[in-house]
């Protein structure tokens, strides 16, 4: 007997799996979906965040480019609080992109993608950071920012309010079958190791670069290469509209505005592992000097961190290579392929095309069970109501903003000053036990994100580790220690200018003021740590003298 | 404009410097470059916590500590401003800070261990009176402080570390927290806003009549975020102590620093009302430099540039948190001599992988001579009439070994004797 039992079993915590898991509960199919480490901490967090007009695609991926355009517009309708409107732009900057222009304007209207042509002056008024450099313009209105961790956050939220469950650090190890059926899947707690049987009718593998290595467990191959790309983070925006090179799809050729920030994408290097992912220094150095080409500002603008995402690219068998291969999706239906009854997978595809990738693979699950229901995801809002998700884009707003005459709105407590995050806004955070480390409460609130990078906020995060969840004050330091970390290894890679004198006041707060350093050399590498992480338990008072 | 000696900074070591020329009868002119970061790293004067980066173990006499350290390491900032400096300095801050109305305490002799505000033992050497009741060689059982609303002083957390094996563990260790009054906690402020408050007796008494009802324990300490008064801080802690019947002693917080603020404004008025001429807010660059001197620098004032000529010049520069370097991605350079003072391959390098590790962009600097004059890489003085302080020398890293406070005045006591020596 499995030591719990559903529907379907989604695997993979990403916008794809997300999508599965809120399509299913939207079908009233019981499901539970396991994550092997955070939602959205693979491909979908980790992507620039580029809400694609399909203009990217046009000439050589056409039925990529037609899904971006449908679903670009599914998703300003359903997800209106994950997306800023932004628009974008084709620019070009050399005779070789003029030579593209051409195709370009002809794949636009074989897809459907609205694109208007403006004089270099005219988008120079709209946008004056374009660099001098640029000789033609393309305007692209349906390209857009997506925020990728509120849109898997969104899509889970909704599922669970549905019935469903998710369970984060939840790795398979293993599947049960029943003859040629699968009949539920064994997993295995990442920090504490428990392990758990989850009996199930159905399983779906939404691991999209990691589907490999799941598929492998049932002795089936799923051929996904993963391609890294990696990406610059500047601490302005300096464009209001995303701004994308008008040429054949290459390296270094776009910059994604994101609320108050720039991220300069990207590259695309075959790597022999979804999560060996280096960031190399020429690397950044080609993204900075490509952007430069489009938008002024890019090499003086602060470099806040560098960091890097794995595409999942699927294999079709052809001789395509990283940029070359389509980055469109295929369901893979292991029943009629290698006579696995009850697996499915999903590969392929793009954050942007997630809903319908999880409606096609959804579609085909329900079918097998039975549920002739149809996905009503591309018509039902996110936030059913008007939650908590909300807030993102209205922020400033509710945090209160000093009026140059006349009264002042009272200015709340925030938690994390450089993305204003209120208190209130973590809260729930600490109660859910899928939530484990302060990285996941930044994925989920975007705290430690600005340009101190957790200085800050990482003690008042460990501070409520302690009284809101009970962790001991080892652990709680530990997990500052930790969240400061992993933005220190992103920060490392755009060491140059005023970073210099940020870390400064990052080590001077902890190492210095705090002695932190000290306190972790004390303890050493406590192996009991990671378990302690798990759940939350009530609140116990500090024993008083 | 015309000086006798230009001191350029805005940390402790700038700082120091200046005092020491004004009691020497010079006439020193202070620049800062802009807004001090001092806020940030100063709480304390920590001279040695640890012998090197990477020990646990406690420096107990910091001035045993140092003068070990000067004969392993001859090439250290300490050993080139040498023990006098540091003996010198020290007691020619602690004088300062009697006259500029601070209650200090300590001595080179001995560390204090403070608990910080993740509840960590540190060790310190010379320390704000309302901070040393906090020493964790007293055995009094500590009730650490918090305020409701208040996120930068998180009692359960310092409670919850220190208990774990100091002096009997969670027995002697405890937490409250009170709301403060009048003030509701869905408004934002900082420890600046309480500290201001709580120069208003009534106040303030409204604070501790409210921490004497949740603190069962006669005998215990009281650990509060340092928010003790302003401007009045030394009344502050005294009244506040009767007021609660415990003995008191304030945490450095998150930035902003109470602590830093009030010793550095302070500081500052002290000089000025005390006659030294400052130029504030206006970074200092471009030394000019004839016949092995140099001749003037130049000031970026609003809208121009600006010649300061001096007969000597000291550079008491907090590296990077003063702006010191132009970090390109692969050069560091001097903004005065156009020295290269490192040159990476990859900005990663100037990195640990650890945060918590010993930085090598710290020790970033000037290398420079016997008299604290900097060199260029071949070892040949830039300029004769040149001393360099605090952080712009090569090598400093104060971090590891909890030693900025020592370190800067050391240096700084040493560029003054040198400069009016020039």
């Amino acid at each position: 007997m499995p030591d719990t039992s559903t529907g379907v079993v989604v695997i993979g915590g990403g916008s794809t799996g997300a999508g599965v898991l809120r399509d299913l509960a939207m079908r009233g199919i019981d499901a539970i979906l396991v994550e092997k480490g955070d939602l959205a901490s693979g491909t979908t967090g980790r992507s620039h965040g580029l809400l694609h007009s399909g203009g990217r695609y046009c000439v050589n991926d056409l039925a990529a480019a037609i899904e971006c355009v449908e679903e670009g517009r599914i998703l300003r309708r359903i997800a209106r609080t994950t997306v800023e409107d932004t628009g974008g732009y084709f620019v070009s900057v050399s005779e070789e992109d003029e030579a593209w222009e051409p195709r370009f304007v002809e794949g636009c209207q074989k897809a459907g993608i609205t694109c208007e042509r403006l004089s270099v002056e005219e988008a120079r008024r709209r946008e004056p950071a374009l660099s001098t450099q640029v000789r033609t313009v393309f305007w692209v209105p349906e390209d857009g920012h997506l925020d990728p961790f509120y849109l898997v956050v969104g899509n889970v939220e909704s599922a669970r309010r549905r019935g469903a469950q998710v369970r984060t650090y939840t790795e398979v190890v293993g599947f049960t079958r029943n003859g040629n059926r699968v009949s539920g899947v064994l997993t295995r707690d990442a920090m504490t190791g428990e392990e758990t049987s989850i009996g199930c009718q159905a399983v779906i593998n939404a691991t999209g670069a990691w589907s490999g290595f799941v598929a492998r467990l049932l002795d089936v191959e799923v051929k996904v290469v993963p391609v890294k790309g990696v990406m610059v983070i500047l601490s302005q925006r300096l464009a209001h509209a995303a701004i994308n090179r008008c040429h054949k799809p290459g390296d270094g050729d776009i910059v994604v505005p994101g609320l108050s920030v720039a991220i300069l994408g990207t590259t695309a290097v075959k790597v022999p592992h979804p999560e060996v992912l280096p960031i190399e220094w020429d690397e950044v150095q080609m993204l900075i000097d490509e952007g430069a080409k489009m938008l002024d500002g890019v090499t003086t603008a602060r470099a806040m961190r560098a960091y890097a995402g794995v595409r999942p690219l699927y294999d079709l068998g052809a001789e395509a290579e990283g940029r070359e291969m389509s980055r469109n999706f295929a369901v893979i239906d292991h029943e009629e392929r290698d006579g696995i009854a009850g697996f499915t997978s999903i590969v392929g595809g793009k954050v942007t095309t997630y809903r319908l990738m999880a409606e096609r693979v959804t579609d085909l699950v329900a079918r097998r069970l039975g549920v002739s229901t149809k996905s009503t995801t591309a018509e039902v809002p996110l936030n059913d109501r008007e939650d908590e998700l909300d807030q993102l884009r209205h922020r400033p707003a509710q945090v209160g903003v000093p009026k140059p005459h006349g009264e002042e709105l009272a200015l709340q407590p925030l938690l994390c000053e450089c993305e204003m995050v209120r208190p209130q806004d973590v809260e729930p955070w600490m109660k859910d036990p899928a939530v484990r480390t302060l990285e996941d409460v930044r994925r989920r609130t975007r705290s430690g994100m600005g340009p101190c990078q957790a200085a800050i906020c990482s003690y008042r995060l460990a501070g409520r580790l302690v009284t809101d969840r009970g962790v001991d004050g080892r652990t709680a330091t530990r997990a500052m220690a930790d969240f400061l970390e992993t933005r220190w290894r992103g920060v490392r890679h755009v060491f140059w200018g005023s970073q210099l004198r940020q870390a400064q006041v990052t080590t001077g707060v902890h190492l210095e003021l705090f002695n932190v350093d000290r306190q972790l050399q004390l303890e050493g590498d406590d192996p009991r740590r990671a378990g302690l992480y798990t759940v939350p338990v009530e609140v116990e008072a500090v024993g008083q003298p | 404009m015309r000086f006798d000696i230009a001191v350029v900074g805005s940390g402790l070591s700038a700082l120091i410097a200046t005092r020491t020329l004004q009691r020497a009868g010079r006439k020193p002119v202070l620049i800062w470059p802009g807004l001090s970061s001092l806020y940030f790293l100063y709480a304390t004067v920590d001279v040695l916590g640890y012998a090197n980066p990477t020990t646990a173990e406690v420096v107990e006499e910091p001035i045993s500590g140092v003068r070990q350290l000067i004969a392993d390491h001859p090439e250290h900032p300490y050993a080139r401003a040498g023990l006098p400096a540091l003996q010198n300095g020290s007691s020619l801050l602690l004088d300062w800070l009697r006259e500029a109305g601070f209650n200090w305490q300590g001595t080179l002799d001995r560390n204090l261990l403070l608990p910080t505000a993740t509840g960590t033992p540190k060790p310190s050497c010379l320390v704000p009176t309302s901070m040393a009741a906090g020493d964790l060689h007293r055995n009094e059982p500590i009730v650490f402080c918090g305020f409701d609303g208040y996120q930068d002083f998180v009692p359960e957390l310092a409670a919850a570390n220190l208990s774990n094996g100091w002096n009997g563990g969670s027995r002697n260790v405890g937490a409250v927290r009170v709301p403060l009054p009048g003030v509701k906690p869905d408004r934002l402020f900082t420890s600046i806003d309480i500290a201001r408050s709580m120069e208003d007796a009534t106040f303030r008494r409204a604070v501790a009549e409210r921490l004497r009802h949740a603190v069962k324990d006669d005998r215990a300490r009281l650990g509060l975020p340092a928010v003790l008064g302003l401007t009045h801080d030394t009344d502050v802690h005294l009244e506040f102590e009767k007021e609660t019947g415990h003995p008191v002693f304030e945490i450095p917080t998150v930035p902003p620093s109470v602590l830093g603020l009030r010793l550095f404004d302070r500081l500052r008025r002290h000089l000025q009302e005390t006659g030294v001429e400052m130029i504030w807010a206006a970074p200092a660059h471009e030394a000019e430099v004839a016949n092995g001197r140099c001749l003037r620098i130049h000031l970026k004032s609003a809208g121009r540039e600006q010649p300061v000529e001096a007969k000597a010049y000291i550079l008491a520069l907090e590296d990077a948190v003063d702006g010191a370097w132009r970090a390109g991605a692969h050069t560091v350079r001097d903004p005065f001599f156009h020295q290269v003072l490192a040159q990476h391959a990859t900005p990663g390098e100037r990195t640990d992988e650890s945060l918590f590790a010993a930085q090598p962009f710290a020790a970033i600097g000037y290398p420079v001579t016997d008299r604290l004059q900097p060199t260029d890489r071949d070892g040949r003085t830039l300029a004769a009439n040149v001393f360099v302080a605090g952080g712009g020398i090569a090598g400093y890293d104060p971090t590891g070994i909890k030693a900025r406070g020592g370190m800067a005045i050391a240096t700084g006591y040493r560029a003054a004797q040198e400069a009016m020596a020039a």
